[in-house]
């Protein structure tokens, strides 16, 4: 068990004023004081790699910031327990997994463990995806409200998977899930939860040309030529074959680059292997650069992302998508498929443009490079879109929000 | 001595009758003095008079008997060296008489002015006391020492330049305190005038002092302007103040979450037999969920309904009459709910289910659930509730106009309520009510607000 420590918070609460206005910050504030003296506990399984500990990087800092005493630790398990997370994981996206009852057995045990050996302190724990979704065994003996909240698409999960983990799930007050058709029938209240990104972060902030350029110059990639980029984890979920194949249709009637640009996580054994695929498809195409970005390359990916003239995101399923989110407030155009929490982000012809298919997503790509005006229309959708519903200020709120429901059974409040 | 009586006898007796009728004439012009005066002030009816004649009345006589001590030097035999030296003894006698009576009297009399001046005064009673005594005894012993020879320019000089000293570095003060007297007794500015600076702060007056002027913000706080500041700025002074509201506005704001209720709709049918069931707060949702949701689009989406009805049934007949539903015309949800679902079966009975959602593009019932706080906005009257709403958040603005108006049954928007009720603006109340909120984003709504409240009080 680990337990993270926040030495250097990396923006104050204030900082986001300018961003989306002090009204915003003081209903914030208004909030916080209503969760005054609640523990809130988040648990999951990594602090490092993915969007889940991306998130809680910044948002447990900003929740203590709002005088609400947010706390968070991790869950500790073998390799094994975490490939078998990870084909739950990809079960649940509905891809085939093969599991075994000796999976289920090793997660249970390694769920025990934690249950045995996790400090728990909280009167609301805030569960994080499915790894640590069996802690809530605990719930009878230390009480107190209990929530798990769901990052990944589960429109369409693999039964067994899934009825093993609802036996968890239907023992916690609430659910969260990411979009609407996430949801399953529960008997317990269900809220929709959309991800944020961070306008202040290395990953999302403004960079000076100087600093994009050099990136460019430090991968080889012609600024001269529009780039098209996606920026993902290595991952079959994110079809990094299909954007290749899809950058080949393009390329023959436009001059372009494309940018495979990503990281592995710690709780993903599989990129490795995705990533060699990748590249053996890519050999001997001077144009297509498959970059391996670090943990700590966030400026790098912010460069990449600042330096496309198109982002792509061909994802064969996807949580929410915070790369999408992050293109979005760069207010670049956006093509993506119409899979899970994309379709919250990008509403087709207003904010970016959404694709079915290889062939769907080349011609969306050669529309937005052909045409500036239309693309540029669509970027400034995009960054509204986002600074509307897709910032972290906005995440806090729903968060706030959601602890002060968890006490009131009604749908309208009055504090 | 007694020889020296007998010689000098004849010196002696001028001097001592001089002396002598000076007593006389002191005590007779003591009573006629002091009873004329006395008829005056009681006629003149002035507040200083029984400070002036009780400090002079016994130093009178005393100023009399050194002036008869002096004539009497100067009618004796004495060597002018001894005149001399008697002279200067005497005047210096009578410099520290008149000096301690006259630094008595103004001492009395700044005692009695000051307790009777209402404004604040830039400095403490003490202080400028303090300053009064200090001027009398530096000029009463610069005579005196101008009265025993002694060279005073050096002492003047270097007096007058520690005083130029003092003004130049206190010049912001006494600019102030001059700025202020004009403030105060000016016509223009006056407490409780709501007032915009060049630079940009306003807010009413609460106060004018020596030193600076209070500006009462309509965030609560107190900005205090130089007075001098104040006189060189542009200033934009509003009317009187407005009248204030019987019953003061409170902003609140509202924020929501999205409750899931599990339900999802693949074709109209389905639509159609879920929203007769679910909550109000889940029609609220999807029929207003857009408005924040594309605040930055111009015209918004219509209800989501009607989204997924064009987008995935394909039904666009169906789509153009479900965006069509003016929101605007129903004072409940339960109205809306049943205009809704009677065009749905319309649609229904005229081209039937049409097509099946794909999987993953159903229609998913959300509700919204509200957090309703207060804000720290209050207004007592329109120039208050103008300057709150420029500050309050969009939520805010929904809350009163959108939330109040439909989904608590109130039929109207708080606004208009206020105006009409506490305000007795029903002119205005009027106006705001005529707006169709749907038709514009929050910020529009805002700012048509704004405008039409400042047309009103300008």
């Amino acid at each position: 068990m680990e337990k993270a420590i926040f030495h250097h918070p990396r923006a104050k609460i204030q900082d986001y004023v300018p961003i989306v206005g002090r009204s915003a910050i003081e209903e914030l504030r208004a909030l916080a004081e209503r969760l005054s003296g609640k523990v809130i506990q988040n648990i999951n399984s990594t602090f490092t790699g993915g969007g889940v500990a991306e998130i809680l990087t910044r948002m447990v800092p900003l929740l203590n910031q709002l005088g609400v005493d947010a706390q968070w630790t991790t869950i500790t398990g073998h390799k094994d327990f975490f490939d078998v997370t990870k084909k739950f994981h990809n079960a649940l996206h509905g891809r085939k997994e093969d599991i075994s009852s000796e999976d289920f057995s090793v997660f249970l045990e390694v769920s025990k463990k934690n249950i045995e050996e996790l400090r728990f302190g909280g009167d609301i724990i805030f569960i994080h995806d499915p790894q640590p979704v069996a802690l809530i065994a605990k719930k009878k003996e230390l009480g107190g409200k209990w929530i798990w909240r769901c990052h990944i698409d589960v429109s369409n999960p693999d039964n067994r998977v899934w009825e093993f983990l609802r036996d968890f799930v239907i023992e916690y007050d609430a659910a969260v899930f990411s979009a609407p058709n996430f949801s399953q029938q529960l008997p317990i209240r269900q809220f929709m939860i959309s991800p944020s990104i961070d306008p202040l972060s290395d990953k999302n902030k403004e960079l000076p040309s100087e600093i994009i350029d050099s990136v460019l110059n430090k991968y080889g990639l012609d600024k001269d030529k529009p780039i098209i980029a996606q920026i993902s984890r290595f991952d079959y979920l994110k079809d990094p074959i299909g954007v290749i194949q899809a950058f080949e249709m393009v390329r023959k009637s436009i001059d372009c680059q494309l940018v495979l640009a990503g990281g592995t996580a710690t709780d993903d054994p599989e990129s490795e292997k995705v990533l060699e695929e990748v590249r053996e498809q890519a050999s001997g195409k001077s144009d297509i650069h498959i970059l391996l970005i670090p943990p700590e390359g966030d400026i790098e990916i912010n460069a990449l992302q600042q330096a496309a003239a198109v982002i792509l995101q061909k994802s064969i399923k996807e949580g929410f998508g915070l790369t999408v989110t992050e293109a979005l407030w760069k207010g670049k155009p956006v093509v993506a498929s119409a899979v899970g929490g994309i379709q919250l982000q990008v509403k087709n012809k207003l904010t970016g443009l959404l694709c079915h298919s290889v062939e769907g997503a080349a011609y969306a790509v050669k529309r937005l490079l052909s045409n500036k005006e239309y693309a540029a229309w669509i970027g400034k959708n995009a960054r509204e879109h986002v600074r509307q519903n897709f910032l972290i200020t906005r995440h806090l709120k729903d968060y706030l929000l959601l602890f002060i429901s968890l006490y009131y059974p009604s749908d309208a409040i009055y504090l | 001595m007694i020889e020296w009586l007998n010689k000098n006898w004849l010196s002696m007796i001028a001097p001592a009758i001089v002396f002598l009728s000076f007593i006389v004439v002191a005590i007779w012009a003591r009573r006629s003095l002091f009873n004329y005066l006395n008829g005056l002030f009681t006629k003149l009816k002035w507040e200083g008079s029984e400070i002036l004649l009780q400090t002079t009345k016994a130093q009178f006589f005393q100023w009399c008997i050194i002036l008869g001590a002096y004539t009497a030097i100067l009618v004796s035999t004495l060597s002018p060296q001894g005149k001399v030296l008697a002279g200067r003894i005497i005047g210096t006698i009578f410099v520290i008489s008149l000096t301690w009576t006259f630094l008595s009297l103004a001492v009395k009399l700044l005692h009695q002015y000051l307790r009777k001046i209402k404004a604040p005064f830039p400095f403490p009673t003490a202080l400028i006391i303090n300053a009064v005594r200090i001027t009398f005894i530096v000029v009463g012993v610069l005579i005196l020492l101008d009265i025993w020879k002694v060279p005073t320019t050096p002492i003047v000089l270097t007096l007058t330049i520690g005083l130029l000293v003092a003004v130049l570095a206190s010049r912001d003060e006494i600019l102030n305190i001059f700025s202020g007297f004009q403030l105060a007794h000016g016509d223009l500015i006056k407490i409780g005038h709501y007032i915009k600076l060049e630079s940009g702060e306003e807010g009413y007056i609460s106060d004018i002092t020596w030193r600076n002027i209070q500006i009462k913000t309509p965030d609560d706080k107190i900005i205090f302007v130089p007075n001098s500041k104040f006189t060189k700025t542009t200033v934009t002074a509003y009317r009187e103040p407005l009248k204030k509201a019987t019953q003061a506005f409170r902003f609140y704001t509202r924020l929501h979450i999205k409750e899931l209720t599990g339900l999802k709709a693949k074709n109209l049918s389905e639509l159609v037999n879920i929203l007769s069931d679910v909550p109000d707060s889940v029609i609220y949702y999807h029929t207003h969920n857009f408005i924040e949701e594309y605040q930055y689009l111009i015209p918004q989406p219509a209800n989501e309904f009607a989204l997924w009805v064009s987008d995935v049934i394909g039904d666009e007949i169906l789509a153009e009459k479900l965006s069509n539903i003016d929101t605007f015309e129903f004072s409940t949800i339960g109205e809306l709910r049943e205009r809704i679902i009677a065009v749905i079966n319309d649609g229904l009975s005229t081209r039937g289910d049409g097509r099946t959602a794909f999987e993953g593009r159903e229609f998913h019932f959300i509700k919204s659930v509200s957090v309703v706080l207060t804000t720290p906005y209050i207004a007592h009257d329109l120039r208050e509730f103008v300057e709150a709403l420029r500050k309050v958040s969009i939520n805010s603005l929904y809350f009163h106009i959108f939330e109040s108006r439909l989904r608590l049954h109130r039929g109207v928007n708080d606004f208009s309520i206020w105006l009409q009720d506490s305000l007795d603006e029903r002119e205005l109340a009027d106006k705001i009510a005529a707006l169709d909120p749907y038709n514009y984003t929050i910020e529009d709504l805002r700012s048509i607000i704004i405008q039409l409240i400042e047309e009103r009080i300008k």
